[in-house]
This record gives structure tokens, C-alpha cells and sequence, in this order.
């Protein structure tokens, strides 16, 4: 049982604002952990720190076994270990974040031939073959602006997986979408999760979290309250504010 | 069809008091200004003084024995402009047939070929080039690599007269498309390396973005024309050169700041997701963020490319013959002391009819650049 993702004391501010208070949290591998806690709890800062779009101050934070350089040593150029850090992690975002200029196939492709220095026939067979994965091969050739919000989050996923990611991280994949595209991206989700992908993600789909995280950690004003296995959590949530916040998302 | 035009015409020339005085002012004033300029135009305009002067205004004092090496010039950059055209706007034979009314219009008030031979040559190349670039697309690969060929071809074949004599329309142009292709890789480096996180480059880059842009460009010319042989004297460079030096310095700060503009309207979350994917920072900004930011400021750099033509003229400070001074120095002439409107319609129409152009293209880059939006 080895750890992927491994935080210790890691503390985050925002000025003098403190959003990451003393976090112990390690995610092993193979693991599928679900991040809780109502907006603004520090739960979408967490998982940015883990891939170093966001930078913290104290503490350390070791993922896949490159150790990320806090705020003041980032400032001095600890830009080798990030490099090394982003091509194992994976993230898909809220908002997508594909490139409208770019086709879906080029979208994929562009990271696997710019950083892994694979040829354009090698990224493109790989790409083609996650389209299949996520049920796209038919639109390789659109640009993002053509499709759904469900397409594009699935090829959002998909450019990902192409640089084979160790871990992946997904901060609120199905909050931007329609309600009724959000099934056809957590199936992807679920896919993923059951062919072994350590994943973290950042949601508000309870029955999602309940039915496919291994651990569910509920934070709250930037502490982690609550650590456990899903059931656990939701049938007999030992925090305060843990059960209330339950209990505003569960009521509808 | 008469009755809605006159209730068209009721409704909306003579509907309320105001608007009838209005009208009864407006309309007979149009008219007779119309008349005028019509009358003025066809009847006692003597338009021979354009003809016999075509080079000159063409080509400057560019010498009449050695005005071939100029016509091939300028065929060259009409082949190269058209097909430029051609990459982003298919070529239609009605397009062929407005181009070609320039020359026929030449034959036809000159009644000799040998005056509108030149004319002819450089919207027959400019044709050809678009038709080219229009139905051959892997044309379009080569361009870049053909313009820079041709460019040098220009200059080697209009250098022996002279550097000193270039002139006319054809220097401005030439002023124009140098100063427009130089300045954008210079001022998307600066405008790149104004957000540069590197404090000392950063300074540099808004400093000299702030102090071209807050003095005149007549002086940055004057300046550099000025300057050039004293910091390279070595180098020898002809007034045309340090011209087209001084314009690029200028514009290349205004390029900057259209560029940022562009580059600060490209979402945050495009270069995190290019983070995320573990791309290099040179790779983010050459082939995420800077593509998307050309992208919206198109209309505003072609708008700079026009206004580096307009602004051409102002190299007479450094004693070049451009378009504008090329008509001045035929009125120069006593002979043709009464010719000044005949003239200058000329210089108006010529400057209206190429603007007309470049906004024209700028609509259909625009269009082109729209891939992938809905």
C-alpha cells in the first residue's frame, strides 16, 4: 500500500487569508477519493494544489513521489519537479477548459506530442482509441464549440487520459453541465474508476460519491473533518457540521 | 410600386413638421452637390494631367529608363498580396473582372497600350496569385517562404538606380507592407514580455511600449533617419531603410498593445488546463494563448495596417518622394499650377479605393479566423 498523493501539514493562504489549515491526507494508489464540503470550504484549492496550479506555504505535499516546492522555493524556479509532477497527473476541469481554435483530435493530441515527443501517428491512434473510450469517435473532427457540455467534458477527459495519467483529479466535472448530461460523464467517471485509475475528485453528485469512492474526506472552512469509507459517511456522519451539511444537500 | 414609394417617402421624409423642413433643405442640397462634382468630374476636369503623370505618382523619380524594374516590383507584390487573399478568401471571376477595370479604364482614356501595360502586369499577377492560393491549397504551405523570395527579389531588382530613388505609390506600399510584417513578431514579443514575469524585461517592454506611444511617429522618424548613422555608420543605410526602421520601432508599440489586449481576453482556464497537461510555458503561449488572442484582435491590427499607410506620407520629413508628395511635386510644376483638384481627387480616390481594401480583406480574415466558434 503505497501512497500517491501524500500531504503533510500543508497549509495554504491567500494573503492573510488562511484556506488550507494542517492537512494530513494521503491517497493511496488505485484509490478513488471523493473531496466534500460546501463551496468556498477549500475543497477545489486542495485538489489544485495537488498538480500545482495553486501554490502553499507550509507543509509538504509529495505526489508520486516528487516532492512539490512550496510558495517561496516555486518563486526561486522549482519548475523541474512541476514539470515532472503535471505529466502524471491528470485534471478535468469545471469548466472543460478545451481549446475552442483546436479540433477535438488535435485537443488530445497536442499534449502527448509537445511533452511525451510521440509522432503524430502514435498520439492520434491513442487519441482515436479514447474517443472510443469515452463514446466520440464520431466528432473527432469538430471543434469544441460544436458539441454538448457532456461531449466536451468527455473529451476533456479523454485529453487527459492520453498523457496516462497516475492520478487524476476532477474539480466539479459535472457542475457546469445540464442535468441531463451529467449521467453520460460520471458513467465515463465510473468506467475509469473501476479499470483501477487513482482518482480525486471534487463533486457535489452524493449518489456518485456514495456508489464509487473507496474514502470520502468532508472538509469545512479548509480542515478535513471527517475522513471514512462512503457508507460510514453518510449513514452515520460523526461531525456536527458534517451532518448538517448532509442534510442541506441530501434533503432534495 | 409608386404608391409605396410615395408613402415610403411620406412616411419617412415628410412625416412630422421638422422633418419637412428638414428634407426641402437636405434633399436640393444633395442634388446640387451631385450635380456639381458629376458636371465638375465628366465636363471640366482635364484627368489627362493623371495620365501623363501615372509614373511619377507610381513610381516617383524612380528613372523613366530604368521604370521596369519597378513595374516587375510591383507585379511581384501584387502576387503576393493576392496570394495572400487567396489563403483566406476564395477567388471569384468577378473579382478578375472589377481588377481589371483599372487597366481598361487607362486604355480607354489613353488610347495607348504602352501606359497601361503596367497596370495591366500588376493586376494580372495580383489574379493570378489569388486564383492560385484560392484553388491550390498546398500552395498555401509554400507562401511564406515565396513572399520572403519575392521580397528579396524586389529589392534586388529596384536597388541598382538607386535606394534613394524609390517613389511614389509603390514606396508607400512597399513602406507599408514591411513596417506591418516586421512590427507584428516584434510587438507580440513585447507585448509578451510586458507580462514577462522577469521584473527588469518587464520594465524594459512597458517602457518602451509608454514612450512610443505617448510621441509623434513624425519624430520617431526624424529621430531614427538621424540617429542610425551615428550609432552604425558602418552600415550605410539608405534614407528608405532608416524610414522603414523609424515606422516599425513606432508601430511595433501599438502592435503590443493591441496584442495584449488580445492576450488578456484568452480565459485563465486555458492556460491552466495547458498546465495541467504538463506543457511547457513557450508551448502554452505559442499554441494556446497567442493563436486565440490574434484571433480577437484581428480587426484592430488591420486597422494599424491602414493606419501605418495613411500615416506613410509623413516620411517626406526624411526626404522620400511617397504617393502624397509625388502629387504635390507634379503640381510643383507651374505648368500644372491649375490642375491641384484634378490631382488631388486622384491622391483621395487612390488612398479611398486601397483603405476600401484592407478593411475589405480585414472583413474576410475575420470571417476566416472564426473556426471552431459558434
Amino acid at each position: 500500500m503505497s501512497a500517491i498523493v501524500e500531504m503533510k501539514s500543508m497549509n495554504k493562504f491567500y494573503g492573510t487569508h488562511h484556506v488550507l489549515k494542517d492537512i494530513d491526507l494521503a491517497v493511496t494508489r488505485g484509490e478513488v477519493m471523493v473531496i466534500l464540503g460546501a463551496s468556498g470550504s477549500g475543497k477545489s484549492t486542495l485538489i489544485r494544489c495537488v498538480n500545482g496550479l495553486e501554490m502553499y506555504q507550509h507543509g509538504s505535499l509529495v505526489v508520486d513521489g516528487f516532492e512539490m516546492p512550496v510558495e517561496a522555493d516555486r518563486r526561486l524556479g522549482g519548475e523541474r519537479e512541476l514539470a515532472q509532477i503535471r505529466k502524471g497527473v491528470g485534471m478535468v476541469f469545471q469548466q472543460f477548459g478545451l481549446f475552442p481554435h483546436k479540433t477535438v483530435l488535435d485537443n488530445i493530441t497536442i499534449a502527448p506530442m509537445r511533452v511525451r515527443k510521440k509522432t503524430r501517428e502514435e498520439a492520434e491512434a491513442t487519441a482515436m482509441k479514447l474517443l472510443d473510450r469515452v463514446g466520440l469517435r464520431a466528432h473527432a473532427h469538430k471543434y469544441p464549440g460544436q458539441l454538448s457540455g457532456g461531449q466536451q467534458q468527455r473529451v476533456a477527459i479523454a485529453r487527459s487520459l492520453a498523457m496516462e495519467p497516475h492520478l487524476m483529479l476532477f474539480d466539479e466535472p459535472t457542475s457546469a453541465l445540464d442535468p441531463e448530461m451529467v449521467g453520460e460523464v460520471l458513467d465515463v467517471m465510473r468506467e475509469l474508476a473501476s479499470s483501477g485509475m487513482t482518482m480525486m475528485v471534487v463533486t457535489h453528485e452524493m449518489g456518485f460519491a456514495r456508489e464509487v469512492a473507496d474514502r470520502v474526506v468532508y472538509i469545512d472552512q479548509g480542515s478535513i473533518l471527517e475522513i471514512g469509507q462512503p457508507d460510514e459517511f453518510f449513514d452515520n456522519p460523526k461531525n456536527d457540521r458534517a451532518r448538517s451539511f448532509l442534510a442541506r444537500v441530501l434533503k432534495h | 410600386m409608386i404608391a409605396t414609394s410615395i408613402k415610403w417617402t411620406r412616411h419617412n421624409l415628410f412625416g412630422k413638421p421638422f422633418d419637412v423642413v428638414l428634407s426641402l433643405l437636405v434633399i436640393p442640397g444633395v442634388l446640387w452637390l451631385a450635380y456639381s462634382i458629376t458636371d465638375w468630374a465628366f465636363v471640366s476636369a482635364k484627368w489627362g494631367i493623371i495620365v501623363q503623370s501615372l509614373r511619377v505618382l507610381m513610381i516617383g523619380v524612380f528613372p523613366a529608363d530604368q521604370a521596369w524594374r519597378a513595374w516587375t516590383a510591383s507585379a511581384i507584390i501584387g502576387a503576393i498580396l493576392g496570394a495572400g487573399l487567396g489563403c483566406v478568401f476564395s477567388f471569384k471571376p468577378h473579382h478578375g473582372l472589377v481588377l481589371l477595370l483599372v487597366p481598361v479604364l487607362l486604355l480607354i482614356v489613353h488610347g495607348g497600350l504602352g501606359n497601361a501595360l503596367p497596370a495591366t502586369g500588376t493586376v494580372a499577377s495580383t489574379i493570378l496569385g489569388w486564383a492560385l492560393t484560392s484553388y491550390v491549397p498546398l500552395s498555401r504551405k509554400v507562401l511564406p517562404a515565396a513572399a520572403f523570395t519575392g521580397f528579396i527579389v524586389i529589392v534586388a531588382i529596384m536597388a541598382p538606380p538607386g535606394v534613394g530613388l524609390w517613389g511614389g505609390l509603390l514606396l508607400s506600399v512597399l513602406l507599408t507592407l514591411v513596417t506591418s510584417v516586421l512590427s507584428l513578431p516584434i510587438g507580440i514579443l513585447l507585448a509578451f514580455g510586458r507580462q514577462s514575469r522577469l521584473s527588469s524585461l518587464r520594465i524594459i517592454c512597458t517602457w518602451y511600449i509608454e514612450v512610443m506611444r505617448s510621441v509623434p511617429l513624425i519624430l520617431v522618424v526624424y529621430w531614427i533617419w538621424i540617429l542610425m548613422p551615428v550609432l552604425a555608420p558602418q552600415w550605410g543605410l539608405a534614407d528608405v531603410a532608416r524610414g522603414m526602421i523609424g515606422f516599425t520601432i513606432f508601430y511595433s508599440a501599438y502592435v503590443a498593445e493591441y496584442v495584449r489586449s488580445g492576450l488578456q481576453a484568452v480565459p485563465r482556464a486555458q492556460t491552466e488546463a495547458a498546465r495541467s497537461l504538463g506543457m511547457s510555458e513557450f508551448d502554452i503561449n505559442r499554441s494556446i494563448v497567442l493563436p486565440q488572442a490574434l484571433r480577437v484582435v484581428v480587426a484592430p491590427l488591420v486597422g494599424n495596417v491602414l493606419d501605418i499607410f495613411n500615416s506613410a506620407p509623413l516620411v517626406f520629413i526624411i526626404g522620400l518622394t511617397d504617393f502624397l508628395r509625388a502629387g504635390q511635386m507634379i503640381l510643383a510644376n507651374p505648368q500644372y499650377g491649375d490642375r491641384t483638384f484634378e490631382v488631388l481627387s486622384f491622391l483621395l480616390a487612390t488612398y479611398f479605393v486601397i483603405g476600401s481594401m484592407i478593411t475589405y480583406a480585414a472583413r474576410k480574415l475575420e470571417d476566416h479566423m472564426a473556426t471552431g466558434t459558434r
